[in-house]
């Protein structure tokens, strides 16, 4: 590449991850794309490169583990209480005292996990989950994937957790966030919690028996209300949605039951209202196609919807 | 609730008619084609109607959103359809004895093969990738973490940020089209029989 196209290569970067933001300059953009035919090519090669990055996130994201995370303080902590049902089920953690503006990074791979925070608020990270602990106060959370958490109310701090482009705060509740990069969904069963987000405008108080699902790449934000025994069910083996998105569906799918669903880009707006049960991933994949009357197929050790005919 | 400068949905198609030439400018520039932009603002004229209700933020960058993974999409299944046809073709070039008894390609199957492929390729490119890029990269696209949030992990600028992340998406742009992943570019691997598509028969 020559110095000029490592430039135009450098500009439809960051034009494309602009895109994702609410003050993207569209009209800059289209101005920058009629100036010369290279800039549409270059662009196009952009995007096609990140839409496979994110195709293939399921098979690439272990990577992150090895790699991004690995720079992160680690280390191994004393399990608690062996031996009972419940811990059996959920490693429990204790997160002892931090070192100042250290990080903490805990993950879960198929299993799920308690993590006790030092001031008595408990959160259980979903598998395939990823949860930060950070800030001076260790109040700055950050969050990629699921949890379910139980905030102890204290007035003298305020915790934040970031999930995507939004950040909730205000927090002495219960409730449960999901955060992909492709939706951010928080549902409150107790409580009030507060939603920021650049691209949310004012700020949305949620509170109990209510949720918010967060689409970050068309900016597009639902509030509507839940039942709170809904609320963190995965914990109990069942997910239940109304009108939820089938990529929602899917990822949800690959994190609770551990099975990888994947569907033309045509269906993944598709609404799916019901519930799932995920003791059985591979069942529950076979009771969601059959409930929205889609083909079923398999390949590559991954099942396929697809509409049928 | 407050809603602020929420939009209803149902306003949505009304956005578009009142955008309708920016967003069909928009279009034309980033497919590179006028008469595809027409057909591609009326698809989007259709899903903006169709969305489920609920409010949207900012109704124009969503619109402007929509419009440019219409563009994607089609480039995405554009490229893959001819990247089939491509391998069906090699095939046949490797084993011609066997062609008659070939079947026409089955999507399914070579799709299969094509992803498995595909995410091997992206595997082996983050790994070569430098550190600091590889960081940024899998921060922002597996964790989710903004540009903002990977600047304050990694300690350095957010410019900084996209630096890396330049260097690593050209990185992988690179790898991908040494194995003929662009193959609807243009200028490249464009097959010189036209007509030969999946139902297409072999040249003697």
């Amino acid at each position: 590449m020559t110095g000029a196209d490592e430039t135009i290569f450098a500009t439809a970067v960051t034009w494309h991850l602009a895109t994702q933001r609410d003050d993207m300059d569209w009209d800059g953009f289209t101005a920058w794309l009629e100036a010369d035919p290279q800039h549409r090519t270059i662009y196009g090669e952009v995007a096609l490169t990140d839409a496979a990055l994110e195709r293939h996130a399921d098979r690439l994201a272990p990577l992150s583990e090895a790699y991004a995370s690995s720079t992160l303080p680690r280390r191994t902590w004393p399990l608690w209480a062996g031996g009972t049902v419940a811990a059996a089920l959920a490693a429990v953690l204790l997160v002892p005292q931090f070192i100042a503006g250290r990080s903490e990074t805990f993950t879960t791979e198929s299993t799920q996990r308690k993590i006790a925070l030092a001031d008595g608020s408990s959160v259980l990270l979903a598998p395939h989950s990823r949860l930060t602990v950070s800030g001076r106060h260790k109040d700055e959370l950050a969050l990629a994937g699921g949890a379910y958490f139980e905030i102890r109310h204290d007035p003298q701090r305020s915790l934040t957790i970031r999930a995507n482009e939004l950040e909730i705060g205000d927090i002495g509740t219960r409730f449960e966030v999901q955060a992909t990069d492709r939706a951010v969904r928080v549902e409150v069963s107790e409580g009030q919690v507060e939603v920021r987000g650049d691209a949310l405008g004012d700020p949305v108080e949620l509170a109990a028996g209510h949720r918010i699902l967060f689409d970050p790449a068309h900016g597009l934000a639902m509030v509507a209300s839940v039942a709170a025994s809904d609320v963190g069910e995965w914990r109990e083996g069942r997910l239940t949605y109304d009108a939820a998105p089938l990529a929602l569906v899917a990822s949800d799918l690959a994190r609770y039951a551990g099975v990888g669903v994947t569907m033309p880009p045509a269906l993944a707006g598709r609404r799916f209202s019901g519930t799932l049960s995920i003791k059985d991933g591979n069942a529950a994949v076979r009771d969601l196609s059959q409930l929205m009357g889609l083909e079923l197929s398999r390949d590559a050790g991954a099942y396929r919807l697809s509409d049928p005919g | 609730m407050e809603e602020g400068s929420i939009t209803a949905n149902a306003g949505l198609a009304g956005l578009l008619a009142a955008h309708r030439a920016e967003l069909l400018r928009f279009l034309a520039a980033r497919s590179g084609d006028a008469g595809e932009a027409e057909d591609l603002l009326q698809e989007l004229w259709l899903k903006a109607s169709l969305t489920a209700a609920g409010p949207v933020a900012n109704g124009r960058a969503y619109l402007f959103r929509m419009a440019n993974n219409l563009v994607l999409d089609r480039s995405r299944e554009r490229q893959r359809a001819m990247r089939r046809d491509r391998d069906w073709l090699e095939r046949n070039e490797a084993a011609p004895a066997a062609v008659e008894a070939m079947a026409d390609p089955s999507p399914g199957a070579d799709a299969g093969l094509i992803e498995a492929e595909e995410a091997d390729l992206l595997r082996q490119a983050i790994m070569s990738l430098p550190h600091g890029a590889r960081r940024a990269l899998l921060m922002y696209r597996f964790e989710g973490l903004g540009q903002a949030e990977i600047a304050r992990v990694m300690g350095i600028s957010r410019s900084g940020v996209e630096k890396h992340l330049a260097v690593a998406m050209r990185h992988l742009r690179q790898k991908l089209a040494d194995c003929g992943f662009f193959v609807a570019a243009p200028s490249q691997h464009r097959e010189p029989a036209g007509g030969l598509g999946p139902h297409g028969k072999n040249k003697p």
